[in-house]
């Protein structure tokens, strides 16, 4: 089963002569362990997109299923529950607490979640451990470089062992040297660990690191691009598809 | 022109035989798939450079085995591989097949130039993703030139993938513009005073 799935996904911000479409019936279908990169020009919906999918924002039409299951039809409980546990949130400007260090940072999601103090700072700390900051967790992200403080917004995405990454321009902040190595990190994720993980980005050499590219125009998908060698005779297919539904 | 002066750069290095050149020239470009030097051209290379007298041949016997041909570089081609070094190397960039394919496919009647421009970003992004993947596997404190080597690559990508952007949002632009055509030449004999 597809881990994620959209159905007519439609995004329609404000009212009347003024209303701008961001999504206009989006389907797109994520495999559990996939690497997807999703490009375009700004304001082709790629944002709202990843917001919908994540349940930040509610959509106008049309459906998110997660591992089968409508997001939208579950309570505000079971939503934030669902966030907090199955997915990981990644921004551009890091979104850490700048009054706490490091391995607080990353234990939090955990004890919002619940779990006991020492607990969640244990496995606060494997991660940090794992994504090579274990001499970085008492500093405060004021002490961190961006790359680090990026690096730290991820342990803190994967601290609650989500099945799926939901990441917005991941890179946007950083310098091309670190943009590489949170790409590679992103690419590990997904590799390594096999977890799922749907990037937007506006950077090709950044998204060259995924699987598979989706290109949306006007809110819809225009193209995907598979990034396997054999990608081209898949990508036949789909745009034969893409042609057909259009 | 590029494999003759690396051979005579190669043996101003030390004198090798033909497929220690071989195996020096793919090592040094960092494998088959980045330049796929054929063993064949080195020896009808070698040859060419020996008749120039840029290069000589040495018969050396080894025991038991076949004699072996090694070469050396002369002083001639010490002189050709300097004058080598004193050139720039001119870029090939504004003769582009895909421009070419994108021109006649905007004048062919049943094609479809945005497809075109998808497949070519596909193939580059493809292309892109295998340099970075390659790239992450060097050890940059062994192989720092390989590396800068796979950089070159992935900043020209880059910029041809920019620039494929640009020639989609401009697509229909394009195609409202005609199709070059060769400037009328006046019929008949050219009058005797153009003729040089």
């Amino acid at each position: 089963m597809s881990i994620i799935k959209t159905e007519q996904l439609t995004k329609v911000y404000g009212k009347g002569a003024t209303a701008v479409t961001a999504l206009n019936g989006l389907n797109i279908e994520i495999q559990p362990g996939e690497f997807v990169a999703v490009m375009g020009p700004s304001g082709c919906g790629k944002s709202t997109l990843l917001h919908l999918v994540g349940g930040l924002d509610k959509p106008s039409n049309g459906r998110v299923l997660l591992d089968g299951q409508d997001i939208f039809r579950l309570n505000d409980d079971e939503l934030t529950q669902l966030r907090r546990r199955q997915i990981g949130l990644v921004f551009q400007f890091f979104n850490l607490i700048p009054v706490l260090e490091a391995a607080e940072n990353v234990a939090l999601p955990l004890i919002l979640d619940g779990v006991k103090q020492n607990d969640a700072r244990q496995k606060a700390e494997a991660w940090l451990a794992r994504i090579g900051l274990s001499d970085r967790l008492t500093h405060r992200p004021d002490q961190l470089s961006g790359g680090q403080q990026q690096r730290v917004a991820i342990a803190r995405a994967l601290v609650a062992e989500p099945s799926l990454i939901l990441a917005d321009e991941p890179t946007g902040n950083l310098d091309s040297r670190s943009a590489d190595d949170i790409a590679l990190l992103l690419r590990q994720i997904s590799e390594e660990w096999n977890r799922t993980v749907l990037m937007v980005t506006h950077d090709p050499r950044i998204a060259a690191h995924a699987n598979r590219i989706i290109f949306l125009k006007d809110g819809t998908v225009v193209d995907e691009t598979r990034l396997s060698s054999n990608g081209h005779q898949e990508e036949m297919m789909v745009r034969q598809k893409l042609e057909v539904a259009r | 022109m590029s494999v003759r002066n690396a051979i005579l750069g190669l043996l101003a290095y030390r004198p090798r035989h033909g497929y220690e050149l071989h195996d020096a020239f793919e090592a040094m470009v960092g494998g088959v798939e980045n330049w796929d030097l054929k063993p064949a051209q080195v020896y009808t290379t070698l040859t060419r450079l020996e008749k120039k007298g840029l290069v000589i041949e040495d018969r050396v016997q080894q025991d038991g085995g076949p004699e072996k041909h090694i070469y050396t570089v002369t002083q001639a081609g010490l002189a050709e591989l300097q004058k080598w070094f004193s050139e720039p190397v001119l870029s090939d960039r504004r003769r582009d097949e895909f421009f070419l394919k994108l021109m006649l496919c905007l004048a062919a009647p049943d094609a479809n130039p945005r497809k075109l421009i998808y497949v070519q970003r596909a193939s580059l992004y493809r292309e892109l993703h295998a340099i970075t993947a390659q790239r992450s596997r060097v050890d940059p404190k062994s192989e720092l030139a390989y590396i800068l080597l796979l950089d070159q690559a992935v900043m020209h990508l880059e910029a041809d993938l920019r620039w494929l952007d640009m020639v989609e949002s401009r697509l229909d632009e394009i195609s409202r513009q005609p199709i070059p055509e060769p400037a009328e030449r006046p019929r008949g004999r050219p009058p005797k005073s153009d003729e040089s």
